[in-house]
């Protein structure tokens, strides 16, 4: 492997946002293909903090660095991607929904996702239906992630797929959805596609519904 | 069933602007349909980017913004009851101050500034707690020692940081209410098994609120690894449970906390976190009812 890939990769395992940033400029420098920082580089990464959170050597704070500095070095990296190196996994709409504040699970589910190489249109906290709704038809996404830190707030997560419904969107996007109070049968039923533990569990269940 | 009786001092401070508290956070009431939380919405330290920022441009509050002349009169006519005051959170405080991803991120990536201002929180804390006793000597029974470290799945910092960050000043708070006569109460959620070694080490004497659904959390293998150095408080679940389950869980889960965590003694029931709002009354009623039914030994 090319000495600035490792680089990048390293700058993100260790979280390190200035060395991702300039490792990507290195990279470049010297003429790498972008889709393969891309994929060698950042995606790699990424996975790798995937596997390091489950087997409980990174915690929230490591992972969140290491997020932001993907994030960083991907900000440096994406002008120079050509249409046909975006190969997108896929297109997500994600959002904590109405009533909730609450924001870092879901932030690492979007950041994990879109170090996963999937596109992200992140609609913020206290999210209501109608809002869902509307990104979904404007971005044609595959796939409406949502989040609830609160037993209160939860069943809004029905309502969302209640609109889906209604709207006659169902049949078009998977629906994930995760949160501290959010289980496995909580998603069965209300009729959700999947259900993640934590952000990287969240990347796999997602791959897996759209394969 | 006699209720804990909570002692506070009097807030005499500067006046604060509506929706603030003495800290700069700024709070907004947030609708869920069935009722409002009060969320956090200004974080007064997201601004900076170092330390030497916060402390030339951040005022912290003065111990003597508070009056504990009438604490005396709180417990009078109560002299039965339990009673709780003083104690420290200084992390949950801290994450309003900074926005709550930050201050996970500043773990990693700015300890100074972490450090800095827990210092500072805890002083107060610290403070308030010593000027509580002095009021009242003898009279408390419990203080709150406090800080949330798990998620459902594991701990949410790791055991390195929570031990450089967070039990250092959580063991002075337990030496000061030790040395008062009273008992630590221990708060955090969640799934915190692989640091509960540490907490019983610094001394805590109650736990709550044991999540037993969280990983790790397994109310036996609690009760059989630390049932003899601590008193377990809460377990009732709320994230399932009492809000979604029927009553007959409800009672069951009641019965299984006695036989496991109280065996012997031990355990105070208890839901663990408030009861929230779309919990049906008769679940919450079988709760209580189901431990007066089976709760004496």
């Amino acid at each position: 492997m090319n000495q600035e890939i490792k680089d990048l990769l390293e700058a993100i395992l260790v979280g390190n946002a200035d060395l991702a940033k300039e490792s990507v400029q290195a990279a470049l420098r010297i003429s790498l293909a972008p889709s393969e920082i891309l994929n060698e580089g950042m995606i790699a990464a990424m996975a790798e903090v995937g596997e390091r959170f489950e087997r409980g050597d990174y915690f929230v704070p490591e992972m969140l660095i290491s997020a932001r500095a993907m994030q960083q070095g991907l900000s440096i990296l994406k002008p120079h991607l050509q249409q046909s190196d975006l190969v997108s996994q896929g297109k997500i709409v994600i959002g904590t929904v109405k009533g909730d504040l609450h924001d870092i699970g879901k932030n690492l589910v979007s950041m994990m996702l879109e170090g996963a190489g999937f596109e992200i249109v992140d609609l913020g906290t206290d999210v209501p239906a109608d809002r869902f709704i509307g990104a979904v038809t404007e971005n044609g996404a595959d796939v409406v992630a949502m989040s609830a830190l609160l037993t209160t707030t939860m069943p809004q997560m029905k309502t969302v797929i209640m609109a889906l419904d209604e709207a006659e969107l169902r049949d078009r996007v998977k629906v994930i959805i995760g949160g501290a109070p959010v289980t496995e049968s909580y998603a069965q039923d209300i009729g959700a596609d999947g259900y993640a533990a934590d952000a990287s569990r969240a990347v796999k269940v997602t791959k897996s519904l759209l394969n | 069933m006699d209720p804990v009786l909570f002692v506070e001092p009097e807030y005499i401070g500067p006046s604060l602007p509506k929706n603030t508290d003495v800290f700069g956070r700024g709070f907004s009431e947030v609708d869920y349909g069935t009722g409002v939380y009060k969320e956090c919405v200004h974080f007064p330290l997201a601004q900076y980017q170092t330390l030497n920022e916060i402390k030339q441009n951040y005022k912290w509050p003065n111990p003597d913004w508070w009056d504990y002349s009438g604490i005396s009169d709180q417990i009078k006519g109560f002299e039965d009851y339990p009673v709780k005051g003083g104690g420290s959170e200084p992390f949950l405080v801290y994450k309003d101050l900074r926005g709550h991803e930050q201050a996970f991120v500043d773990l990693a990536t700015h300890p100074e500034i972490v450090h800095f201002c827990l210092e500072k929180l805890f002083a107060l804390c610290y403070e308030n707690t010593v000027r509580i006793y002095e009021q009242i000597p003898g009279n408390v029974q419990l203080s709150f020692v406090g800080e949330d470290f798990g998620s459902q799945q594991m701990l949410m910092y790791s055991p390195n940081h929570i031990r450089e960050f967070f039990i250092p000043r959580m063991k002075r708070m337990i030496d000061l209410v030790h040395k008062a006569g009273a008992f630590v109460f221990f708060h955090s959620d969640g799934a915190i098994r692989d640091i509960i070694p540490d907490m019983v080490e610094a001394g805590v004497d109650v736990i709550d609120p044991i999540q037993w659904r969280c990983e790790g959390m397994d109310r036996s293998e609690l009760k059989d690894s630390f049932g003899d150095k601590v008193i377990f408080h809460g377990a009732v679940d709320n994230q399932y449970t009492l809000a979604f389950g029927t009553v007959d869980e409800v009672r069951q889960e009641v019965v299984d906390n006695i036989n496991l965590l109280g065996m012997g003694g031990g355990y105070i029931i208890g839901p663990c976190h408030n009861i929230q709002p779309i919990s049906p009354p008769e679940n919450i009623i079988a709760m209580y009812m189901a431990g007066l039914e089976y709760g004496w030994t």
